[in-house]
């Protein structure tokens, strides 16, 4: 079975992008609009990887990561942010947060590939 | 894939659309004073999410852009910079701006001239905040400010944009024959990798990837096995890689690694180190390298070293993805299930909602068919009204898919209210009220053009200089409101202007001027300010200064009544004016009254009545050969025959018609004298514009239950006050 992806990200656009490219590349992709939105659906699917946005509304991208990680049973999970800032003090925050890594959008579905095969077999 | 990027794409443009108006109420939410951490958080996220996806797509240009106005944003938001009135005001001309780069990616508009205001932004970043002169900094202020930034921000930019694509040829990863020395990696990682989910194993597998072998395990730091902590790091590995594959490859597969890890790549060429640890804080764990050093020895035996790094890596591995596995399993099972997220909303094409809206209008249609075609007794069964019942309902549905907030006709009003402020140096606030108030997005499209002629009247003529103001006792800033609210079927959108108010006996003595009313008129106050949108009225140099108080107000009226919709006028003078364009709910389908005229079915819009009189004998007098008038409880109303206005042959008795008492907005009740009247019924509107043109004393046509054509008769232009129809110099033709 393939490995099932959760996105979130605030934008559709964005959402429908990340899904069009990764499953191109045979993963399966579940989304969510926002970090308390992708919260609960890290319950419900249980995706291997969680990618997430940094700037979204209600819960930002380190608020959940923080929530993610503060859960016993995601610790293993690989968290991927995926945002247009790109500041060291921005990935440092994320990584204390418990990112496991960092891609700047806008992304090419080649090395976005690349980077979730060095975080999710 | 492309047709669905357009698709994608086609999506990101709406939500540039939603972002700007998000950032441009922040905007304007900052500008009257609220600069609280959420609003200006908004703002960013617009900016930012516009961005985001204009990257995606390829659109360099707003990009670009975006990304100088965000860097002001985020320095706002971080605290850095101060969101002063002044500096929000620039940021509302960089939205501006924004705005017209959207509208140049999505193809409606050439790319705008932004150097200047780029330059502006580097400059407020690089000074943190203004200069001292406010929102014209000064040139030589700015002049020193983009030397530096212009030669950094692109160099911030690259990171973003700094996916080189690296192609590794595999004949060249086997043909070391003469070829670059291979490449030692050493990686050790850091606890906070194992925290972080980070898994060494993947980084390694990357490295394999390229061609990399593992040659030495480092288990120097391995602690007594009741000493193990299972969530610490306690490998090192070592790895050779093909002197041909490029080191920034290598590099790149330790993106993720935290910086705690130690990350060394170094090249056996001359022992030079070519590339010390990756991450630079990594710098401090250098003391701890040469114990790790030491253990590996290059020349050992090869094979037997690979046999026992790969159990030991095998071991590794295991451990820590164990405890995913489960969860993996149980994701599978979840996935049986129907995992699609279900949305709450769906985006529609237009055009499918119009087909869908005129299948509806043909169901109206054959709906009233088949009662017709029925007898009465038929017509009864409880099926017929059933299916009224849900025709009407289908039909109510339909038309609340394409009901739309007001807002987006609103949208485009504070930048104008923006431009006009530059133009004519009058600074004006603007409040709008019930902007969710739904109408058709028909009428929201035709909408735009009055409402910009009623905005511009109101900022050029209503709105005082502050001077001017000032000697009047009013605060310096004019306001314009613009609200919208729905009564019943009709939507009463204003725009209020504190203004001075229409000067009347200017406006009169213009009127007189031009010939639209004759020197010795007696107008009421009401009938004076209509005159603005009397046809011919519109000059420049007339009431005010610049060009006129009825500029284009003919314009205005003439398209709100196309729509069906009528334009009201209330002044006070010194107080302001008022502008009220009064319209359907939709265009699309009205309640009507089935009436005949000289025999002809036409359809009276029931909106507009007020009941029906039959009348006696002398109730209806000839006052003069022109006029006559209807005597109701005591009071005289003017009565018309619609038959005389379209010219038809009647020859009927008055006794034997009908008066329909009518409400018109230019002349007040009056009667409409009809032969008979045949039924009430739903009908849909067919544009006669679209076949025909515009014919003044109808707005539309429909098709009867039994296929007849019937003309819709519009009311307002038919009985319209005399002072209208006198002066209006063109006639029936509008």
């Amino acid at each position: 079975m393939s490995k099932l992806i959760l996105t979130v990200d605030d934008s559709a656009s964005m959402r429908m992008l990340l899904k069009a490219s990764l499953s191109a590349q045979g993963y399966r992709i579940e989304s969510a609009n926002d970090g308390q939105h992708g919260l609960e659906r890290m319950h419900e699917v249980k995706p291997d990887l969680l990618i997430t946005d940094i700037n979204m509304p209600k819960m930002d991208g380190f608020e959940l990561i923080e929530a993610v990680r503060s859960e016993g049973g995601f610790k293993g999970t690989p968290i991927l942010v995926l945002s247009t800032e790109f500041s060291d003090e921005k990935k440092a925050r994320a990584r204390s947060a418990g990112a496991t890594g960092w891609i700047t959008k806008p992304f090419e579905a080649e090395k976005l590939g690349a980077a979730i095969r060095r975080v999710c077999p | 894939m492309s047709d669905e990027l357009d698709e994608i794409q086609a999506i990101f443009f709406e939500e540039c659309t939603e972002g700007l108006a998000a950032a441009e109420e922040g905007l304007s939410a900052m500008q009257n004073g609220d600069t609280s951490a959420d609003t200006i958080a908004s703002v960013f996220r617009a900016v930012h999410s516009i961005k985001g996806g204009a990257g995606a797509f390829g659109h360099t240009a707003l990009t670009h852009f975006a990304h100088s106005f965000e860097n002001v944003l985020d320095a706002v938001r971080g605290g850095k910079i101060e969101p002063t009135l002044p500096l929000v005001r620039v940021m509302l001309i960089a939205f501006d701006l924004l705005s017209d780069h959207v509208s140049a990616a999505t193809g409606q508009a050439g790319v705008p001239e932004d150097g200047e205001m780029i330059a502006r932004l580097e400059a407020i970043l690089a000074n943190g905040g203004l200069a001292d002169d406010g929102e014209d900094a000064t040139p030589a202020a700015q002049a020193p400010a983009p030397a530096a930034p212009a030669t950094e921000a692109p160099a911030g930019e690259e990171d973003p944009f700094g996916f080189q694509p690296v192609t590794v040829a595999i004949e060249e990863l086997d043909g070391e024959s003469g070829g670059p020395a291979d490449w030692t990696v050493r990686f050790t990682p850091g606890d906070a990798d194992l925290a972080n989910a980070g898994e060494p194993m993947l980084v390694i597998r990357e490295v394999e990837s390229l061609g990399g072998e593992i040659v030495a395990v480092d288990v120097g730091d391995l602690p007594a096995l009741r000493d193990i902590d299972t969530e610490a790091a306690y490998f090192g590995w070592t790895l050779r890689v093909p002197g041909t594959v490029e080191e920034s490859a290598i590099r790149d597969c330790f993106d993720f690694v935290s910086p705690e890890a130690l990350v060394e790549i170094t090249r056996e060429e001359a022992g030079a180190i070519v590339a010390d640890a990756v991450p630079e804080p990594a710098v401090e764990q250098e003391a701890a390298l040469p114990d790790v050093r030491a253990q590996v020895d290059p020349s050992a035996d090869l094979d037997q070293m690979l046999s026992m790094v790969q159990s030991i890596a095998e071991a590794t591995t295991i451990a820590p993805s164990a405890p995913p596995a489960p969860e993996a399993d149980k994701a599978n099972k979840f996935a049986d299930k129907p995992s699609e997220m279900v949305s709450q909303t769906i985006r529609v094409d237009l055009a499918k909602l119009d087909m869908l809206l005129n299948l509806v209008g043909e169901l109206v249609i054959r709906n009233s068919i088949l009662s017709d075609r029925l007898s009465s007794a038929d017509a009864q069964r409880v099926e017929l009204p059933e299916l009224a019942r849900l025709t009407r309902q289908i039909q109510d549905n339909v038309m609340s898919l394409r009901a739309q907030p007001i807002r987006q006709a609103f949208s485009r009003v504070p930048r104008m209210l923006r431009d006009l402020g530059a133009e004519t140096g009058k600074t004006i606030n603007l409040e709008t009220i019930g902007e969710t108030t739904e109408v058709d997005k028909g009428v929201i499209e035709k909408i735009g053009d009055p409402l910009t002629h009623m905005i511009r009247n109101a900022a050029d003529h209503g709105i005082e200089s502050a001077e001017e103001r000032i000697a009047a006792g009013k605060s310096p800033d004019g306001t314009i409101r613009l609200s919208a609210e729905q009564k019943g079927a009709r939507i009463f959108v204003r725009v209020k202007d504190d203004g001075r108010g229409i000067n009347r006996e200017k406006v009169l003595a213009k009127a007189v001027e031009r010939g639209i009313v004759p020197a010795d008129a007696q107008l009421s106050n009401e009938e004076i300010d209509q005159l603005i949108c009397a046809p011919g009225f519109s000059t420049a140099d007339t009431i005010s200064n610049i060009s006129g108080r009825g500029v284009g107000m003919d314009v205005v009226r003439s398209n709100v009544e196309a729509l069906g919709g009528r334009v009201e006028i209330a002044s006070v003078p010194g107080e302001g004016t008022t502008f009220t364009m009064i319209l359907p709910l939709t265009l699309a389908i009205l309640d009507g009254m089935i009436v005949r005229l000289a025999g002809q079915r036409f359809v009276l819009p029931l909106a507009h009545v007020i009941e029906t009189v039959q009348p006696e004998k002398g109730q209806v007098k000839r006052t003069t050969p022109n006029t006559e008038v209807i005597e109701m409880r005591g009071e005289y109303l003017p009565v018309k025959r619609a038959t005389e206005i379209f010219g038809l042959n009647d020859d009927r008795s008055i006794e034997d018609s009908l008066v329909v008492i009518v409400e018109s907005e230019t002349a007040g009740h009056v009667g409409l004298m009809v032969d008979t009247i045949d039924d009430r019924r739903e009908v849909v509107i067919k544009s006669l514009d679209q076949n025909l043109h515009p014919i003044r004393g109808l707005g539309g046509a429909t098709i009867l239950g039994d296929g007849s054509i019937a003309l819709i008769l519009d009311i307002e232009a038919l009985v319209a006050s005399p002072t209208q129809t006198r002066f209006a110099p063109k006639g029936l033709a509008a």
